[in-house]
C-alpha cells in the first residue's frame, strides 16, 4: 500500500489520493485545492494548527512537533539537510 | 553470493536485536543494559554495537518502527468505523495489542530522547485525526456536547492513560488492564460526552 510522502498516511482508496489520482504520491489532505502538493511552509502551518486544534498543545511546541514529524517524510527530507 | 548471505545474516541479527529490545523494554523499561538485550536476542554483546553504536540509536530505531506499526494499525482499523463508539473501541483494541510497550512509553516519555516525543505525538495525531473527523460531525448533529475538540480528545486519553499508568492498582500483574476495563471506560466516557446522557 502506498503511503503519502508528505504526511505518512496510508492511501488505500482512490479517494485518499490527491485529485482521486492513484498515480499521485501524496494524499488528499496534503493537496491544495488545485491538486498540487502543499509547500513545506503550508504543510507545517497546517500540521501545527491541526495539533493545536485536536490536542491543545502550546503553539510553539506544536510547531516543533510538526517539524519533527515532517523530518521523517520523503517529501520534506531535503529541507532538513 | 557470499556477500548476500552475509547481508541476510546481518539483517536477521538486526531483526533479532530489535525484537528482543521490544520485549525487554516492554518488560523492564528503557534504562536496561545492552547486555540484557544481547542475551535475550541470543547475540554477542559486541554485535549490538555493530548495528547500533549507542543505546540511543537502538531506541530511536525501535521507536520509529513502533510508531509506524501502531500508526498503521490505528489507521486501518479506525478507517472502517464511523461512529465514535466503534472508533474508541478500536482505539482500545490497538492499545491493548501494544499495551506493555505503550505503557512504558507514556510512563518514561520525559526521560526519553526527542524521537520518543515525536513518536508519541505521531501516534496521538493519527487517533486525533479520525477522532476529530467523527466528533465534529456528531457535534454538528447535536449528538455530542459542544466542547473544544482537544478537551474531548484529551479527556479520553487522560482516562485511558490513568488506567495504563496505574495498572498495578487496577488489575492483576499479568492481566491487560484495558481488556478488563474496556466496557466501563467506553460507556462512562460516552455518557459524559453525549448530549443526552443515557438514563
Amino acid at each position: 500500500m502506498k503511503t503519502c510522502i508528505a504526511c505518512g498516511m496510508p492511501m488505500e482508496n482512490i479517494s485518499d489520493f490527491a485529485a482521486n489520482d492513484p498515480g499521485k504520491d501524496y494524499c488528499v489532505h496534503c493537496a491544495r485545492p488545485d491538486g498540487e502538493m502543499q509547500s513545506f511552509e503550508e504543510k507545517k502551518v497546517n500540521l501545527t494548527r491541526f495539533i493545536v486544534r485536536t490536542q491543545g498543545f502550546d503553539e510553539n511546541v506544536a510547531g516543533k512537533m510538526a517539524e519533527s514529524m515532517m523530518r521523517k517524510l520523503p517529501a520534506w527530507k531535503t529541507f532538513f539537510e | 553470493m557470499q556477500i548476500s548471505t552475509r547481508q541476510i545474516q546481518k539483517t536477521n541479527t538486526r531483526k533479532k536485536i530489535i525484537e528482543a529490545a521490544y520485549r525487554i523494554f516492554s518488560e523492564k523499561g528503557f534504562s536496561v543494559a545492552t547486555s540484557v538485550i544481547a542475551k535475550e536476542a541470543g547475540v554477542s554483546h559486541g554485535s549490538i554495537f555493530v548495528h547500533f553504536p549507542t543505546l540511543n540509536d537502538l531506541l530511536v530505531c525501535l521507536l520509529s518502527d513502533f510508531g509506524d506499526k501502531m500508526g498503521a494499525s490505528l489507521h486501518i482499523l479506525t478507517k472502517k468505523y464511523d461512529s465514535i463508539e466503534s472508533l474508541l473501541e478500536e482505539h482500545l483494541n490497538v492499545l491493548e495489542e501494544y499495551e506493555a510497550f505503550y505503557s512504558r512509553l507514556i510512563s518514561e516519555i520525559n526521560l526519553l530522547p526527542n524521537e520518543a516525543k515525536s513518536t508519541f505525538v505521531m501516534i496521538q495525531s493519527t487517533v486525533a485525526f479520525h477522532f476529530s473527523n467523527i466528533i465534529e460531525r456528531e457535534i454538528e448533529k447535536g449528538a455530542i456536547k459542544k466542547l473544544p475538540i482537544h478537551m474531548l480528545f484529551n479527556t479520553w486519553l487522560g482516562l485511558v492513560h490513568y488506567y495504563l499508568l496505574n495498572k498495578e492498582f487496577f488489575s492483576s500483574p499479568n492481566e491487560s488492564v484495558l481488556r478488563r476495563y474496556k466496557v466501563v471506560l467506553l460507556s462512562t466516557y460516552l455518557n459524559l460526552i453525549n448530549q443526552k446522557s443515557e438514563e
